[in-house]
């Protein structure tokens, strides 16, 4: 009995084995802009096919602004990558769509991968009670303050309170020529910190009224046009993207600059007065941060879920995760691996240490990251009518108004 | 030649030289931040290159696929230009015989012109997809294999030419496309090196659609690697410039090598009665 | 017959492939509510009702696109007078409309990306070359101004086109008999007369044509404006094609977008038949 069901049990092994050496299953992976990374992903991707034969990667990497039409021409066509790294709000926006595949499942199932993480960064990607991805590689804001300036204007420390915030801008903008006080980057809400330090908040709790257009809003922004208006704010705060706001910060003319901790990465290859005594580093005041994330997300139309998670789960493996912090020097938000990268760093480079102890602190005072499903509309709503105000086109107030009027509109339509 | 005359060549030149120089500018002072070594973003900018070095080009040449890129847009192009002048020619000269739904024709023509690509990009995928032509040369060259404002150029290069000329090659007993052939294109060189230089230019700079059908890293065009290139090693030395130069170098070297013969082609037209 | 329709047939393919079908997929999807993932649903007006009513960045961006639209004939007209001043056995004819014509070969990107760094406030060549002839003291932000921000990407924008105007208005000037010069000079008739009773007349196909590319040049200045200023500061550079690929990929809403894109290719028919109109009808000598 036993030696029979042995032997149809190796038939039907030995049937079955050149159909599974014959089916090979692709996965594509598409990621967000790292293509700096392309050795570190090729090591990865031999190790998983090792794990797993007959697994076929295929790797795609489109920079911020052309993932999204290729993911959407993707998503029309029926043929969606099975894993993205989506960065910031435009997880939810995917997720809220019905883009991305509920994720909670796996997470229950592997509790000791959920464990892994940093839990208010996890949280980001939780929507309708769901949690849509994982981390990959996380940052937040912080305060880069330039200290000879800060010398030269007679300041002893980066401020306590907004105002204070202004105050020392206002000084270090007089300086002198060309000098101008504080910076900060304006994408995916990295300036909202300021806001949030004032009691501020865009939306009710339950994200379906705009709450903001409020007398304390209207004082701030003022506030904030007016700095911009002479030195002690610089314009390019609210027009520029990545390289001019860090570009002028690297000259080494601004005093402060509210950015998250790549950004000491790119400051420091471009202004070679940066070293551990002339860089300060710091929380806002209220010690306030915005997130931006980076996570990796399963597409729902994916072909092969389970071998999708397997790949996710060895990608935020403990060798991958630390192979990836020391590689580019950035948080995964995997706890252990945080800290061992924290560990290294305070020997051999202790300022960039200080900057990424900015990413472990606090973590429970992240603002400007709202799950939103129309995050996009919702900025668009909003942003436009701020950087009226603040560059001085209309008086706050009106631009405001008008910001809620649009914001609720938004909200209505979701 | 009078006082008068020579006095009127004189304020020509200058007033050529005077545009020449508007015109060039901004290349100079693209190739100039590329080369300099001063802080590009300090006031006030140098004039000259100061201490110019050529780390820049050295640090893109190695951190793209430039030859590959460069290949891949080079075989896009020539389809594309191949392409538009066969096309192209006979839709020009079908254009110029009498036939009914001749002005239907044309008015539709025109009104496909004003479809732009943006709008397009999702259909434009999935039939691609049906013809089972993404990621390849040919799905590339596509949607730009033949362009209206070139069949019109072709039709009204075709229209100029003497009406005794066709009249008499019929009269030999020429085919259209033998007249074609060899009455009309000889007379319109004007016309092909014009469909030549803008089929190129506008296969050579397109950038959306390789964006989108493209997916192994060696099939993407030029264009695609100054994206790249933008994105992530975005900073504030003369890199990004420098790319810019290399990215334009060759499309302007093939310019610089067709030009003679494009703009011989249109004076050769001064010459027509 | 058969002949016409065989020589037609390939050109009349692509068209159909890549322009015709788009744009029903476009005019019938302007009537659904439909995201990639979900069925289409019927809403008839919908779209345009919101477009008309309750959107005024599509006011914005329409108004900076007519603005856009109206300044090209300053390009046409520059380019004339280049190929006025050109269009002769000039001693090194060749030579300046090759410099001219450089422009046009680049890369939009390129273009956006030089321009910006000439507006730039520190590293700029316009600001510098202001300052130091005293015009202003304080460096301008161009691009971040809101008075400003459209008429720098008209200036970029007509930098670059200006060598395909001169090109096709060359043509089209190589094409005038020069006869009839002649018989005027004879006839005692001065420059301008020549000019407008012999050239700009004949050249009515050619200026037909750089009216169609205007228009279009409204879409080339997509990759200008969204390198250059993003349709930024506040929606003032924003044009009607940078603000259709923003609503369809950025805020996902392809079934607006449509309904913009419709809209769009209404009014440039509108346009396209003024021109056709202003030039003497039956496209000049397109018929």
């Amino acid at each position: 009995m036993k030696r029979r069901t042995f032997l149809a049990g190796t038939a039907a092994t030995a049937l079955a084995c050149p159909a599974i050496a014959q089916s090979s299953k692709k996965l594509t992976f598409l990621s967000w802009n790292i293509v700096d990374q392309a050795d570190m992903f090729k090591r990865w991707f031999a190790a998983f096919t090792a794990e797993h034969p007959g697994v076929e990667i295929e790797w795609l990497d489109k920079k911020g602004p052309d993932l999204p039409p290729f993911y959407q021409t993707q998503l029309a066509a029926g043929t969606p990558p099975d894993v993205l790294d989506l960065q910031g709000g435009i997880g939810i926006e995917y997720a809220a769509q019905g883009a991305l595949l509920d994720l909670t499942p796996y997470l229950t199932a592997h509790p000791d991968v959920k464990a892994r993480f940093n839990q208010d960064y996890l949280n980001n990607w939780v929507w309708e009670g769901k949690t849509w991805l994982v981390p990959f590689y996380v940052a937040k804001t912080l305060l880069f303050y330039n200290k000879p300036l800060f010398q030269k204007a007679g300041l002893a420390g980066p401020a306590t309170s907004f105002d204070e915030l202004l105050a020392h801008a206002e000084k270090i903008g007089a300086g002198g020529t060309d000098q101008t006080g504080f910076l900060t980057l304006n994408f995916d809400w990295l300036y909202w910190a300021l806001f949030k330090m004032n009691g501020v908040d865009l939306l009710s709790p339950d994200l379906k009224q705009p709450v903001f257009d409020t007398p304390k809003l209207v004082e701030v922004t003022e506030k904030l046009a007016k700095a911009t208006a002479g030195t002690a704010i610089n314009k390019i705060s609210w027009t520029g993207r990545w390289v001019e706001p860090l570009g002028a910060f690297a000259s080494g003319k601004v005093g402060m600059l509210n950015a998250h901790a790549p950004a000491y990465f790119f400051l420091k290859g471009q202004g070679a007065w940066i070293n551990q005594d002339t860089l300060g580093v710091a929380e806002l005041p209220g010690n306030w941060s915005v997130p931006t994330l980076h996570g990796y997300g399963i597409s729902k139309g994916t072909k092969n879920p389970d071998l999708a998670w397997a790949f996710v789960e060895f990608c935020t493996a403990r060798k991958q995760a630390q192979e990836m912090a020391d590689s580019r020097r950035v948080l995964t938000a995997y706890t252990e691996v945080d800290n061992a990268l924290m560990g290294h760093l305070e020997k051999d480079e202790p300022l960039a240490h200080a900057v990424l102890a900015t990413q472990l602190e606090h973590t429970d005072k992240l603002c400007g990251n709202w799950p939103l499903p129309n995050d996009s509309r919702i900025k668009d709503a909003f942003y436009p009518e701020l950087q009226n105000a603040l560059l001085g086109r209309k008086d706050a107030k009106s631009a405001l108004d008008e910001a809620s009027r649009k914001v609720a509109r938004e909200l209505r339509r979701a | 030649m009078t006082a008068r005359d020579r006095k009127l060549l004189w304020l020509r030149h200058a007033a050529l030289v005077l545009i020449s120089v508007v015109m060039l500018m901004p290349f100079y002072w693209v190739l100039k931040t590329s080369l300099t070594g001063e802080n590009i973003y300090a006031y006030p900018p140098s004039l000259w290159p100061v201490k110019p070095h050529l780390f820049n080009y050295v640090d893109v040449w190695y951190l793209i696929p430039f030859p590959r890129y460069l290949l891949n847009s080079i075989i896009v192009s020539l389809i594309a230009v191949a392409g538009n002048l066969v096309l192209n020619a006979i839709a020009g000269y079908a254009l110029t015989l009498p036939f009914p739904g001749r002005r239907a024709v044309v008015v539709l023509l025109l009104s496909c012109m004003l479809i732009p690509f943006q709008a397009t990009i999702i259909p434009a995928y999935l039939i691609t997809a049906r013809l089972g032509l993404l990621n390849s040369y040919l799905g590339l060259a596509l949607p730009l294999i033949s362009t209206i404002v070139c069949i019109f150029i072709f039709k009204s290069a075709f229209e100029a030419v003497p009406r005794s000329l066709i009249d008499a090659a019929r009269i030999d007993g020429l085919n259209d496309l033998r007249i074609l052939l060899r009455v009309l294109l000889p007379l319109s060189t004007p016309a092909i090196a014009t469909n030549v230089v803008l089929a190129f230019i506008w296969s050579w700079n397109n950038f959306l659609w390789p964006l989108i059908i493209t997916r192994d890293p060696d099939m993407q065009t030029l264009p695609l690697g100054l994206a790249r290139f933008l994105s992530y090693m975005e900073d504030t030395t003369g890199a990004l410039y420098a790319f810019v130069v290399m990215v334009l170098a060759p499309g302007l070297l093939v310019f610089l090598m067709a030009q003679s013969s494009f703009m011989r082609g249109l004076t050769a037209g001064a010459t027509k009665g | 017959m058969a002949l016409v329709a065989c020589f037609l047939a390939p050109s009349l393919l692509i068209f159909l492939l890549y322009r015709i079908l788009p744009l029903i997929w476009n005019v019938v999807l302007s009537f659904e509510a439909w995201s990639p993932l979900h069925a289409a649903t019927w809403v008839g007006w919908d779209n345009y009702d919101e477009m008309l009513h309750d959107d005024d960045v599509f006011w914005q961006a329409l108004w900076n696109t007519l603005i856009f639209m109206a300044s090209q004939p300053i390009g046409v007209a520059i380019a004339l007078g280049i190929a006025l001043l050109v269009n002769s056995d000039l001693k090194g004819a060749a030579v300046y409309r090759t410099i001219v014509f450089l422009s046009y070969p680049l890369m939009t990107v390129a273009v956006a990306i030089i321009w910006r760094w000439m507006y730039n406030e520190r590293g700029g060549l316009i600001n510098f070359v202001l300052r130091r002839l005293g015009i202003i003291h304080q460096p301008i932000a161009f691009l971040d101004s809101f008075a400003w921000a459209l008429p720098s990407t008209i200036v970029a924008n007509t930098w670059q086109v200006l060598g395909f105007f001169m090109i096709v208005l060359l043509t089209g000037l190589q094409n005038i008999p020069p006869h009839l010069y002649e018989a005027a000079r004879v006839d005692g008739a001065p420059a301008w007369a020549r000019l407008f009773r012999i050239t700009l007349p004949m050249l009515k196909p050619s200026l037909f044509l750089c009216a169609v590319i205007s228009i279009l040049n409204s879409f080339a200045a997509f990759d200008l404006v969204y390198v250059m200023t993003n349709g930024g500061p506040g929606h003032g550079t924003e044009l009607l094609i940078t603000y259709i690929y923003k609503v369809g990929f950025g805020q996902t809403r392809f079934d607006y977008a449509a309904a913009l894109t419709v809209a769009q290719f209404v009014l440039l028919l509108a346009l396209a038949w003024l021109a056709n109109r202003a030039s003497g009808g039956n496209a000049g000598a397109l018929e």
